[in-house]
Protein backbone atom coordinates (compact mmCIF):
# COMPACT_ATOMS: atom_id res chain seq x y z
CA UNK A 1 0.00 0.00 0.00
CA UNK A 2 2.88 2.33 0.75
CA UNK A 3 4.52 1.59 -2.58
CA UNK A 4 5.54 3.81 -5.48
CA UNK A 5 5.60 6.91 -3.30
CA UNK A 6 6.62 10.19 -4.92
CA UNK A 7 9.51 12.21 -3.52
CA UNK A 8 7.10 14.43 -1.54
CA UNK A 9 5.15 11.44 -0.23
CA UNK A 10 8.44 9.86 0.85
CA UNK A 11 9.23 13.08 2.76
CA UNK A 12 5.82 12.87 4.48
CA UNK A 13 6.42 9.22 5.36
CA UNK A 14 9.74 10.15 6.98
CA UNK A 15 8.02 12.91 8.96
CA UNK A 16 5.34 10.47 10.15
CA UNK A 17 8.10 8.41 11.76
CA UNK A 18 8.21 11.14 14.46
CA UNK A 19 4.68 10.16 15.56
CA UNK A 20 5.07 7.64 18.36
CA UNK A 21 2.33 5.33 19.66
CA UNK A 22 2.74 5.93 23.42
CA UNK A 23 1.48 2.44 24.33
CA UNK A 24 3.99 0.49 22.20
CA UNK A 25 6.63 3.23 22.13
CA UNK A 26 7.51 2.82 18.45
CA UNK A 27 6.50 5.04 15.56
CA UNK A 28 3.22 4.53 13.72
CA UNK A 29 4.92 3.88 10.35
CA UNK A 30 6.92 0.96 11.75
CA UNK A 31 3.74 -0.20 13.49
CA UNK A 32 1.99 -0.38 10.11
CA UNK A 33 -0.80 2.05 11.01
CA UNK A 34 -0.44 4.14 7.83
CA UNK A 35 -2.22 2.51 4.90
CA UNK A 36 -2.00 5.19 2.21
CA UNK A 37 -0.35 8.55 1.50
CA UNK A 38 -1.36 10.62 -1.52
CA UNK A 39 0.02 14.10 -2.05
CA UNK A 40 -1.56 16.27 -4.75
CA UNK A 41 1.08 18.71 -6.03
CA UNK A 42 -1.55 20.94 -7.67
CA UNK A 43 -3.67 21.84 -4.67
CA UNK A 44 -0.93 21.07 -2.09
CA UNK A 45 -3.18 18.61 -0.30
CA UNK A 46 -2.12 15.36 1.37
CA UNK A 47 -4.69 12.63 1.92
CA UNK A 48 -3.80 9.79 4.24
CA UNK A 49 -5.59 6.63 5.27
CA UNK A 50 -4.64 5.33 8.72
CA UNK A 51 -5.84 2.93 11.37
CA UNK A 52 -5.23 2.36 15.09
CA UNK A 53 -4.10 -0.76 16.90
CA UNK A 54 -7.43 -0.98 18.80
CA UNK A 55 -10.89 0.56 18.65
CA UNK A 56 -11.42 3.02 21.49
CA UNK A 57 -7.68 3.64 21.90
CA UNK A 58 -7.48 6.42 24.54
CA UNK A 59 -4.96 8.44 22.53
CA UNK A 60 -6.51 7.74 19.12
CA UNK A 61 -7.52 11.35 18.48
CA UNK A 62 -4.14 12.61 19.55
CA UNK A 63 -2.32 10.23 17.19
CA UNK A 64 -4.52 11.33 14.27
CA UNK A 65 -3.90 15.02 15.08
CA UNK A 66 -0.20 14.34 15.29
CA UNK A 67 -0.25 12.58 11.89
CA UNK A 68 -1.89 15.66 10.34
CA UNK A 69 0.61 18.05 11.96
CA UNK A 70 3.62 15.91 10.98
CA UNK A 71 2.42 15.64 7.35
CA UNK A 72 1.84 19.39 7.08
CA UNK A 73 5.25 20.07 8.63
CA UNK A 74 6.91 17.88 5.98
CA UNK A 75 5.55 20.05 3.13
CA UNK A 76 5.27 23.62 4.49
CA UNK A 77 2.08 25.36 3.36
CA UNK A 78 0.28 22.10 2.55
CA UNK A 79 -3.01 20.87 3.98
CA UNK A 80 -3.29 17.32 5.29
CA UNK A 81 -6.34 15.17 5.75
CA UNK A 82 -6.40 11.86 7.67
CA UNK A 83 -9.12 9.29 7.23
CA UNK A 84 -9.46 6.70 10.00
CA UNK A 85 -10.49 3.24 8.81
CA UNK A 86 -11.01 -0.11 10.57
CA UNK A 87 -10.90 -2.22 7.41
CA UNK A 88 -8.59 -3.91 6.76
CA UNK A 89 -8.27 -4.51 10.48
CA UNK A 90 -4.77 -3.93 11.81
CA UNK A 91 -2.94 -7.05 12.97
CA UNK A 92 0.61 -7.51 14.30
CA UNK A 93 1.53 -9.03 10.90
CA UNK A 94 1.38 -5.48 9.49
CA UNK A 95 4.35 -4.35 11.60
CA UNK A 96 7.35 -3.59 9.38
CA UNK A 97 10.62 -5.51 9.78
CA UNK A 98 12.10 -2.40 11.50
CA UNK A 99 9.16 -2.38 13.95
CA UNK A 100 9.51 -6.12 14.61
CA UNK A 101 13.21 -5.63 15.35
CA UNK A 102 12.40 -2.76 17.75
CA UNK A 103 9.83 -4.94 19.53
CA UNK A 104 12.13 -8.00 19.63
CA UNK A 105 9.52 -10.01 17.71
CA UNK B 1 -15.71 8.18 9.89
CA UNK B 2 -14.43 8.43 13.42
CA UNK B 3 -16.35 5.55 15.02
CA UNK B 4 -14.05 3.75 17.41
CA UNK B 5 -12.41 6.92 18.69
CA UNK B 6 -12.98 7.16 22.44
CA UNK B 7 -11.78 10.75 22.81
CA UNK B 8 -14.59 12.13 20.64
CA UNK B 9 -17.05 10.93 23.31
CA UNK B 10 -14.94 11.51 26.43
CA UNK B 11 -16.75 13.22 29.37
CA UNK B 12 -15.45 16.36 31.10
CA UNK B 13 -12.58 15.45 33.45
CA UNK B 14 -14.52 17.05 36.35
CA UNK B 15 -17.01 14.15 36.09
CA UNK B 16 -14.29 11.53 36.48
CA UNK B 17 -11.53 12.99 38.68
CA UNK B 18 -13.44 13.40 42.02
CA UNK B 19 -14.14 9.65 42.03
CA UNK B 20 -10.42 8.84 41.90
CA UNK B 21 -9.62 11.36 44.65
CA UNK B 22 -12.41 10.05 46.93
CA UNK B 23 -11.29 6.47 46.23
CA UNK B 24 -7.67 7.22 47.16
CA UNK B 25 -8.75 8.85 50.45
CA UNK B 26 -11.16 5.97 51.24
CA UNK B 27 -8.37 3.42 50.65
CA UNK B 28 -6.13 5.29 53.09
CA UNK B 29 -8.88 5.57 55.73
CA UNK B 30 -9.69 1.84 55.41
CA UNK B 31 -5.99 0.95 55.72
CA UNK B 32 -5.69 2.98 58.94
CA UNK B 33 -8.88 1.40 60.34
CA UNK B 34 -7.51 -2.04 59.45
CA UNK B 35 -4.82 -1.47 62.09
CA UNK B 36 -7.43 -1.04 64.84
CA UNK B 37 -9.53 -4.07 63.91
CA UNK B 38 -6.66 -6.52 63.39
CA UNK B 39 -7.81 -8.56 66.41
CA UNK B 40 -11.34 -8.96 65.01
CA UNK B 41 -10.04 -9.90 61.57
CA UNK B 42 -7.73 -12.70 62.65
CA UNK B 43 -10.48 -14.12 64.88
CA UNK B 44 -12.96 -13.92 61.95
CA UNK B 45 -15.18 -11.78 64.15
CA UNK B 46 -17.50 -9.81 61.84
CA UNK B 47 -18.09 -6.98 64.32
CA UNK B 48 -18.86 -3.27 63.80
CA UNK B 49 -15.27 -2.43 62.81
CA UNK B 50 -15.03 -5.15 60.16
CA UNK B 51 -18.43 -4.16 58.77
CA UNK B 52 -17.37 -0.51 58.63
CA UNK B 53 -14.03 -1.18 56.89
CA UNK B 54 -15.68 -3.58 54.43
CA UNK B 55 -18.18 -0.91 53.37
CA UNK B 56 -15.49 1.76 53.05
CA UNK B 57 -13.48 -0.59 50.83
CA UNK B 58 -16.40 -1.87 48.80
CA UNK B 59 -18.26 1.43 48.40
CA UNK B 60 -15.76 4.25 48.99
CA UNK B 61 -12.79 2.60 47.29
CA UNK B 62 -13.86 -0.03 44.77
CA UNK B 63 -17.31 1.23 43.71
CA UNK B 64 -16.22 4.87 43.65
CA UNK B 65 -13.19 4.24 41.40
CA UNK B 66 -15.26 1.88 39.22
CA UNK B 67 -17.90 4.64 38.79
CA UNK B 68 -15.23 7.16 37.77
CA UNK B 69 -13.42 4.73 35.50
CA UNK B 70 -16.68 3.63 33.87
CA UNK B 71 -17.69 7.19 33.06
CA UNK B 72 -14.42 7.35 31.13
CA UNK B 73 -14.59 3.82 29.75
CA UNK B 74 -18.22 3.71 28.58
CA UNK B 75 -17.22 5.78 25.52
CA UNK B 76 -14.36 3.33 24.91
CA UNK B 77 -16.36 0.12 25.27
CA UNK B 78 -19.72 1.28 23.88
CA UNK B 79 -18.52 4.03 21.51
CA UNK B 80 -21.15 6.55 22.66
CA UNK B 81 -21.21 9.64 24.87
CA UNK B 82 -22.14 9.24 28.53
CA UNK B 83 -25.93 9.50 29.05
CA UNK B 84 -25.82 12.48 31.45
CA UNK B 85 -22.98 14.27 33.22
CA UNK B 86 -25.41 15.85 35.72
CA UNK B 87 -26.62 12.41 36.85
CA UNK B 88 -22.97 11.41 37.29
CA UNK B 89 -22.35 14.41 39.60
CA UNK B 90 -25.42 13.66 41.74
CA UNK B 91 -24.53 9.97 41.86
CA UNK B 92 -21.04 10.88 43.11
CA UNK B 93 -22.39 13.18 45.85
CA UNK B 94 -24.97 10.70 47.14
CA UNK B 95 -22.48 7.82 47.10
CA UNK B 96 -19.87 9.90 48.96
CA UNK B 97 -22.25 11.07 51.71
CA UNK B 98 -23.97 7.66 51.90
CA UNK B 99 -20.67 5.82 52.31
CA UNK B 100 -19.51 8.17 55.09
CA UNK B 101 -22.83 7.88 56.98
CA UNK B 102 -23.04 4.11 56.63
CA UNK B 103 -19.43 3.42 57.60
CA UNK B 104 -19.47 5.92 60.47
CA UNK B 105 -22.64 4.40 61.80
CA UNK B 106 -21.33 0.82 61.56
CA UNK B 107 -18.12 1.91 63.33
CA UNK B 108 -20.02 3.49 66.24
CA UNK B 109 -22.68 0.87 66.79
CA UNK B 110 -23.75 -2.53 65.57
CA UNK B 111 -27.33 -2.17 66.72
CA UNK B 112 -29.84 -2.16 63.88
CA UNK B 113 -32.01 -0.47 62.78
CA UNK B 114 -30.27 2.84 63.01
CA UNK B 115 -31.30 6.14 61.42
CA UNK B 116 -27.81 6.87 60.02
CA UNK B 117 -27.69 3.43 58.39
CA UNK B 118 -31.14 4.00 56.89
CA UNK B 119 -30.23 7.43 55.47
CA UNK B 120 -26.81 6.22 54.27
CA UNK B 121 -28.29 3.10 52.67
CA UNK B 122 -30.99 5.15 50.92
CA UNK B 123 -28.40 7.61 49.55
CA UNK B 124 -26.31 4.72 48.23
CA UNK B 125 -29.40 3.19 46.65
CA UNK B 126 -30.18 6.55 44.94
CA UNK B 127 -26.58 6.80 43.76
CA UNK B 128 -26.61 3.28 42.34
CA UNK B 129 -29.97 3.90 40.67
CA UNK B 130 -28.72 7.09 39.00
CA UNK B 131 -25.51 5.36 37.94
CA UNK B 132 -27.52 2.44 36.51
CA UNK B 133 -29.88 4.77 34.61
CA UNK B 134 -26.90 6.67 33.22
CA UNK B 135 -25.07 3.54 32.11
CA UNK B 136 -28.23 1.99 30.62
CA UNK B 137 -29.04 5.20 28.66
CA UNK B 138 -25.50 5.00 27.20
CA UNK B 139 -25.87 1.28 26.46
CA UNK B 140 -29.18 1.89 24.66
CA UNK B 141 -27.49 4.41 22.36
CA UNK B 142 -24.64 2.03 21.60
CA UNK B 143 -24.66 0.06 18.38
CA UNK B 144 -21.91 -2.26 19.55
CA UNK B 145 -23.38 -5.53 20.84
CA UNK B 146 -20.36 -7.36 22.14
CA UNK B 147 -20.02 -9.91 24.93
CA UNK B 148 -17.98 -7.30 26.86
CA UNK B 149 -20.94 -4.85 26.72
CA UNK B 150 -23.33 -7.61 27.78
CA UNK B 151 -21.21 -8.30 30.88
CA UNK B 152 -21.29 -4.60 31.82
CA UNK B 153 -25.04 -4.19 31.31
CA UNK B 154 -25.81 -7.38 33.27
CA UNK B 155 -23.55 -6.23 36.11
CA UNK B 156 -25.64 -3.06 36.44
CA UNK B 157 -28.77 -5.14 36.99
CA UNK B 158 -26.91 -7.10 39.68
CA UNK B 159 -25.89 -3.79 41.29
CA UNK B 160 -29.54 -2.76 41.51
CA UNK B 161 -30.44 -6.14 43.00
CA UNK B 162 -27.60 -5.86 45.57
CA UNK B 163 -28.60 -2.39 46.76
CA UNK B 164 -32.33 -3.22 46.80
CA UNK B 165 -31.59 -6.30 48.90
CA UNK B 166 -29.47 -4.15 51.25
CA UNK B 167 -32.46 -1.85 51.81
CA UNK B 168 -34.77 -4.85 52.33
CA UNK B 169 -32.30 -6.20 54.91
CA UNK B 170 -32.38 -2.91 56.83
CA UNK B 171 -36.21 -2.95 56.87
CA UNK B 172 -36.23 -6.68 57.71
CA UNK B 173 -34.08 -5.96 60.77
CA UNK B 174 -37.08 -3.98 62.09
CA UNK B 175 -40.06 -5.94 60.73
CA UNK B 176 -38.66 -9.53 60.43
CA UNK B 177 -40.79 -10.53 57.42
CA UNK B 178 -38.22 -12.71 55.56
CA UNK B 179 -37.70 -16.39 56.38
CA UNK B 180 -33.90 -16.66 55.97
CA UNK B 181 -31.69 -15.49 58.83
CA UNK B 182 -29.66 -12.29 58.61
CA UNK B 183 -26.53 -14.42 58.01
CA UNK B 184 -28.07 -16.07 54.94
CA UNK B 185 -29.33 -12.71 53.64
CA UNK B 186 -25.84 -11.29 54.18
CA UNK B 187 -24.37 -14.17 52.14
CA UNK B 188 -26.81 -13.44 49.27
CA UNK B 189 -26.05 -9.70 49.52
CA UNK B 190 -22.29 -10.36 49.39
CA UNK B 191 -22.58 -12.90 46.52
CA UNK B 192 -24.66 -10.50 44.39
CA UNK B 193 -22.29 -7.60 45.13
CA UNK B 194 -18.98 -9.39 44.65
CA UNK B 195 -19.84 -11.76 41.80
CA UNK B 196 -22.83 -10.11 40.09
CA UNK B 197 -21.80 -6.48 40.28
CA UNK B 198 -18.02 -6.23 40.72
CA UNK B 199 -16.84 -9.40 39.01
CA UNK B 200 -19.11 -9.19 35.96
CA UNK B 201 -18.29 -5.52 35.52
CA UNK B 202 -14.58 -6.18 35.83
CA UNK B 203 -14.83 -9.01 33.28
CA UNK B 204 -16.62 -6.70 30.80
CA UNK B 205 -14.19 -3.83 31.21
CA UNK B 206 -10.99 -5.87 31.59
CA UNK B 207 -11.80 -8.02 28.54
CA UNK B 208 -11.81 -4.80 26.51
CA UNK B 209 -8.88 -3.05 28.14
CA UNK B 210 -6.37 -5.83 28.81
CA UNK B 211 -6.08 -6.93 25.14
CA UNK B 212 -5.99 -3.23 24.17
CA UNK B 213 -3.13 -2.45 26.55
CA UNK B 214 -1.32 -5.72 25.83
CA UNK B 215 -1.94 -5.10 22.10
CA UNK B 216 -3.08 -8.68 21.65
CA UNK B 217 -5.18 -9.84 18.70
CA UNK B 218 -7.03 -12.96 17.51
CA UNK B 219 -8.36 -13.89 20.95
CA UNK B 220 -11.01 -16.55 21.51
CA UNK B 221 -14.12 -14.67 22.71
CA UNK B 222 -16.12 -17.91 22.99
CA UNK B 223 -14.36 -18.32 26.35
CA UNK B 224 -16.07 -15.12 27.51
CA UNK B 225 -19.48 -16.19 26.20
CA UNK B 226 -19.32 -19.51 28.08
CA UNK B 227 -18.00 -17.66 31.14
CA UNK B 228 -21.05 -15.33 31.01
CA UNK B 229 -23.47 -18.27 30.98
CA UNK B 230 -21.70 -20.17 33.77
CA UNK B 231 -21.40 -17.17 36.11
CA UNK B 232 -25.02 -16.07 35.71
CA UNK B 233 -26.53 -19.54 36.03
CA UNK B 234 -24.23 -20.23 38.99
CA UNK B 235 -25.08 -16.97 40.73
CA UNK B 236 -28.86 -17.26 40.28
CA UNK B 237 -28.72 -20.88 41.46
CA UNK B 238 -26.55 -19.95 44.45
CA UNK B 239 -28.87 -17.15 45.53
CA UNK B 240 -32.01 -19.28 45.16
CA UNK B 241 -30.47 -22.19 47.08
CA UNK B 242 -29.20 -19.86 49.82
CA UNK B 243 -32.62 -18.20 50.10
CA UNK B 244 -34.36 -21.55 50.22
CA UNK B 245 -31.85 -22.47 52.97
CA UNK B 246 -31.06 -25.62 51.00
CA UNK B 247 -28.87 -27.68 53.27
CA UNK B 248 -27.61 -29.75 50.35
CA UNK B 249 -24.73 -29.86 47.96
CA UNK B 250 -26.59 -27.42 45.66
CA UNK B 251 -24.90 -24.16 46.80
CA UNK B 252 -21.49 -25.82 46.33
CA UNK B 253 -22.40 -26.99 42.79
CA UNK B 254 -23.52 -23.48 41.82
CA UNK B 255 -20.37 -22.01 43.39
CA UNK B 256 -18.31 -24.33 41.18
CA UNK B 257 -20.13 -23.07 38.07
CA UNK B 258 -19.16 -19.50 39.08
CA UNK B 259 -15.56 -20.50 39.70
CA UNK B 260 -15.44 -22.28 36.31
CA UNK B 261 -16.77 -19.12 34.62
CA UNK B 262 -14.16 -16.97 36.34
CA UNK B 263 -11.48 -19.46 35.34
CA UNK B 264 -12.43 -19.05 31.67
CA UNK B 265 -12.07 -15.28 32.09
CA UNK B 266 -8.59 -15.80 33.58
CA UNK B 267 -7.75 -18.06 30.61
CA UNK B 268 -8.90 -15.37 28.16
CA UNK B 269 -6.59 -12.83 29.82
CA UNK B 270 -3.74 -15.31 30.02
CA UNK B 271 -4.00 -15.84 26.28
CA UNK B 272 -3.94 -12.02 25.78
CA UNK B 273 -0.85 -11.90 28.00
CA UNK B 274 0.87 -14.66 25.99
CA UNK B 275 0.05 -13.01 22.65
CA UNK B 276 1.00 -9.52 23.82
CA UNK B 277 2.97 -7.31 21.49
CA UNK B 278 4.40 -5.17 24.20
CA UNK B 279 6.79 -7.44 26.04
CA UNK B 280 7.97 -5.02 28.75
CA UNK B 281 5.15 -4.28 31.19
CA UNK B 282 4.74 -0.82 32.71
CA UNK B 283 3.70 -0.42 36.35
CA UNK B 284 -0.01 -0.30 35.47
CA UNK B 285 0.16 -3.62 33.66
CA UNK B 286 2.48 -5.17 36.28
CA UNK B 287 -0.15 -4.47 38.95
CA UNK B 288 -2.91 -5.76 36.66
CA UNK B 289 -1.03 -9.02 36.02
CA UNK B 290 -0.52 -9.32 39.79
CA UNK B 291 -4.29 -8.83 40.21
CA UNK B 292 -4.94 -11.85 38.00
CA UNK B 293 -2.46 -13.95 39.97
CA UNK B 294 -4.39 -12.96 43.11
CA UNK B 295 -7.66 -13.87 41.38
CA UNK B 296 -6.29 -17.38 40.87
CA UNK B 297 -5.60 -17.48 44.63
CA UNK B 298 -9.15 -16.23 45.25
CA UNK B 299 -10.55 -19.06 43.14
CA UNK B 300 -8.56 -21.65 45.09
CA UNK B 301 -9.88 -20.23 48.41
CA UNK B 302 -13.39 -20.18 46.95
CA UNK B 303 -13.17 -23.86 45.96
CA UNK B 304 -11.86 -24.87 49.40
CA UNK B 305 -14.53 -22.74 51.13
CA UNK B 306 -17.29 -24.23 48.94
CA UNK B 307 -16.11 -27.82 49.56
CA UNK B 308 -16.52 -27.24 53.31
CA UNK B 309 -14.31 -30.28 53.95
CA UNK B 310 -14.63 -32.13 57.25
CA UNK B 311 -10.85 -32.53 57.14
CA UNK B 312 -10.40 -28.74 57.34
CA UNK B 313 -13.17 -28.28 59.91
CA UNK B 314 -11.29 -25.70 61.98
CA UNK B 315 -9.98 -23.90 58.91
CA UNK B 316 -13.16 -23.44 56.88
CA UNK B 317 -13.97 -20.04 58.42
CA UNK B 318 -10.42 -18.94 57.67
CA UNK B 319 -10.81 -19.98 54.02
CA UNK B 320 -14.09 -18.02 53.85
CA UNK B 321 -12.24 -14.96 55.15
CA UNK B 322 -9.22 -15.54 52.90
CA UNK B 323 -11.62 -15.72 49.93
CA UNK B 324 -13.27 -12.38 50.82
CA UNK B 325 -9.96 -10.66 51.54
CA UNK B 326 -8.19 -11.97 48.45
CA UNK B 327 -11.10 -10.77 46.32
CA UNK B 328 -11.54 -7.29 47.89
CA UNK B 329 -8.06 -6.39 49.15
CA UNK B 330 -6.29 -8.63 46.64
CA UNK B 331 -7.76 -8.85 43.14
CA UNK B 332 -9.98 -5.74 43.06
CA UNK B 333 -7.47 -3.53 44.89
CA UNK B 334 -4.49 -4.60 42.73
CA UNK B 335 -6.56 -4.12 39.58
CA UNK B 336 -7.66 -0.62 40.65
CA UNK B 337 -4.12 0.32 41.69
CA UNK B 338 -2.89 -0.78 38.26
CA UNK B 339 -5.68 0.47 36.04
CA UNK B 340 -5.47 3.92 37.66
CA UNK B 341 -2.10 4.27 35.89
CA UNK B 342 -3.70 3.20 32.60
CA UNK B 343 -6.61 5.65 32.77
CA UNK B 344 -6.10 8.71 35.01
CA UNK B 345 -2.85 10.01 33.41
CA UNK B 346 -4.50 9.83 29.96
CA UNK B 347 -7.59 11.73 31.16
CA UNK B 348 -5.49 14.59 32.57
CA UNK B 349 -2.96 14.46 29.73
CA UNK B 350 -5.66 14.70 27.05
CA UNK B 351 -7.22 17.67 28.85
CA UNK B 352 -3.90 19.54 29.11
CA UNK B 353 -2.03 18.53 25.96
CA UNK B 354 -4.34 17.10 23.31
CA UNK B 355 -4.26 20.27 21.17
CA UNK B 356 -0.52 20.83 21.74
CA UNK B 357 0.80 17.57 20.27
CA UNK B 358 3.31 18.23 17.48
CA UNK B 359 3.33 21.99 18.24
CA UNK B 360 5.19 22.02 21.56
CA UNK B 361 7.52 19.75 23.48
CA UNK B 362 5.15 18.10 25.97
CA UNK B 363 5.50 15.40 28.62
CA UNK B 364 4.18 11.87 27.97
CA UNK B 365 1.24 10.56 30.09
CA UNK B 366 3.67 8.37 32.08
CA UNK B 367 5.61 11.49 33.14
CA UNK B 368 2.63 12.78 35.12
CA UNK B 369 3.43 10.50 38.08
CA UNK B 370 6.49 9.05 39.78
CA UNK B 371 7.29 5.55 38.54
CA UNK B 372 9.57 5.01 41.57
CA UNK B 373 6.69 5.74 43.96
CA UNK B 374 4.43 3.39 41.98
CA UNK B 375 7.11 0.67 42.08
CA UNK B 376 7.45 1.14 45.85
CA UNK B 377 3.71 0.68 46.46
CA UNK B 378 3.74 -2.39 44.19
CA UNK B 379 6.02 -4.09 46.73
CA UNK B 380 4.41 -2.61 49.87
CA UNK B 381 1.03 -3.86 48.58
CA UNK B 382 2.37 -7.40 48.07
CA UNK B 383 3.94 -7.35 51.56
CA UNK B 384 0.69 -6.11 53.15
CA UNK B 385 -1.45 -8.68 51.37
CA UNK B 386 0.80 -11.67 52.06
CA UNK B 387 1.13 -10.75 55.76
CA UNK B 388 -2.65 -10.40 56.10
CA UNK B 389 -3.27 -13.85 54.64
CA UNK B 390 -0.60 -15.34 56.94
CA UNK B 391 -2.18 -13.46 59.89
CA UNK B 392 -5.55 -15.06 59.17
CA UNK B 393 -4.17 -18.60 59.14
CA UNK B 394 -1.86 -18.10 62.14
CA UNK B 395 -4.43 -15.99 64.09
CA UNK B 396 -1.68 -13.52 65.05
CA UNK B 397 -3.05 -9.95 65.43
CA UNK B 398 0.46 -8.47 65.38
CA UNK B 399 0.96 -9.75 61.81
CA UNK B 400 -2.33 -8.13 60.77
CA UNK B 401 -1.13 -4.88 62.35
CA UNK B 402 2.18 -4.99 60.45
CA UNK B 403 0.17 -5.81 57.31
CA UNK B 404 -2.01 -2.73 57.84
CA UNK B 405 1.13 -0.58 58.12
CA UNK B 406 2.13 -1.82 54.65
CA UNK B 407 -1.36 -1.06 53.38
CA UNK B 408 -1.11 2.46 54.87
CA UNK B 409 2.23 2.95 53.07
CA UNK B 410 0.64 1.65 49.84
CA UNK B 411 -2.35 3.99 50.21
CA UNK B 412 -0.10 6.99 50.97
CA UNK B 413 2.15 6.36 47.95
CA UNK B 414 -0.80 5.63 45.67
CA UNK B 415 -2.56 8.75 46.97
CA UNK B 416 0.59 10.80 46.33
CA UNK B 417 0.67 9.69 42.68
CA UNK B 418 -3.10 10.19 42.27
CA UNK B 419 -2.86 13.77 43.57
CA UNK B 420 0.25 14.39 41.43
CA UNK B 421 -1.72 13.42 38.32
CA UNK B 422 -4.98 15.17 39.22
CA UNK B 423 -3.23 18.45 40.14
CA UNK B 424 -0.65 18.29 37.32
CA UNK B 425 0.43 21.74 36.11
CA UNK B 426 0.76 22.22 32.37
CA UNK B 427 4.40 21.93 31.27
CA UNK B 428 5.06 22.92 27.64
CA UNK B 429 8.30 23.96 25.96
CA UNK B 430 9.02 25.25 22.46
CA UNK B 431 9.51 22.42 19.95
CA UNK B 432 13.06 23.46 18.96
CA UNK B 433 14.99 24.34 22.10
Amino acid sequence: MLENLSEKEQLILESLKTVIDPEVEINIVYLGLIYEITHNEENFQTDMIATLSARGCPVGDTILNHIKIAAEAAIPGSFANVELVWEPQWTPEMITPEGKAALNM
Amino acid sequence: MNAGLSTKNAPSPIVVLPHYVFGAVAFLVASVMLFFISGDIVKSNVGPGVLSVTHILVLGWITMVIYGALYQLIPVVMEVRLGSELLAHISFGTMAVGTVLLSLSFWRTYIMPNILVEIGGTLIFISALLFAINALISAKKSERRTIENTFIITSIFWLLFTIALGIVMIINAKKHFLAPSSVELLQIHAAAALIGWFMMLVIGVASTLMPMFFIAHNLNRTLLKISYGLINIGLIGLIVSLYAMADTILPAIFAFLIVAGMLLFVMFNYSAYKKRLRRKLDIGMKLSVLAFALLALTLVSAVVAALDLELLKNWNVKFDLAYGISLILGFFTALILGQMYKTLPFIVWLQKYQDKVGKFKIPMPASLYSEKVADAHYYSFIAGFVLLIIAIFTTLPVLAQISSVFFIITALLYGYNTFMIVFHKEDIKPLKS
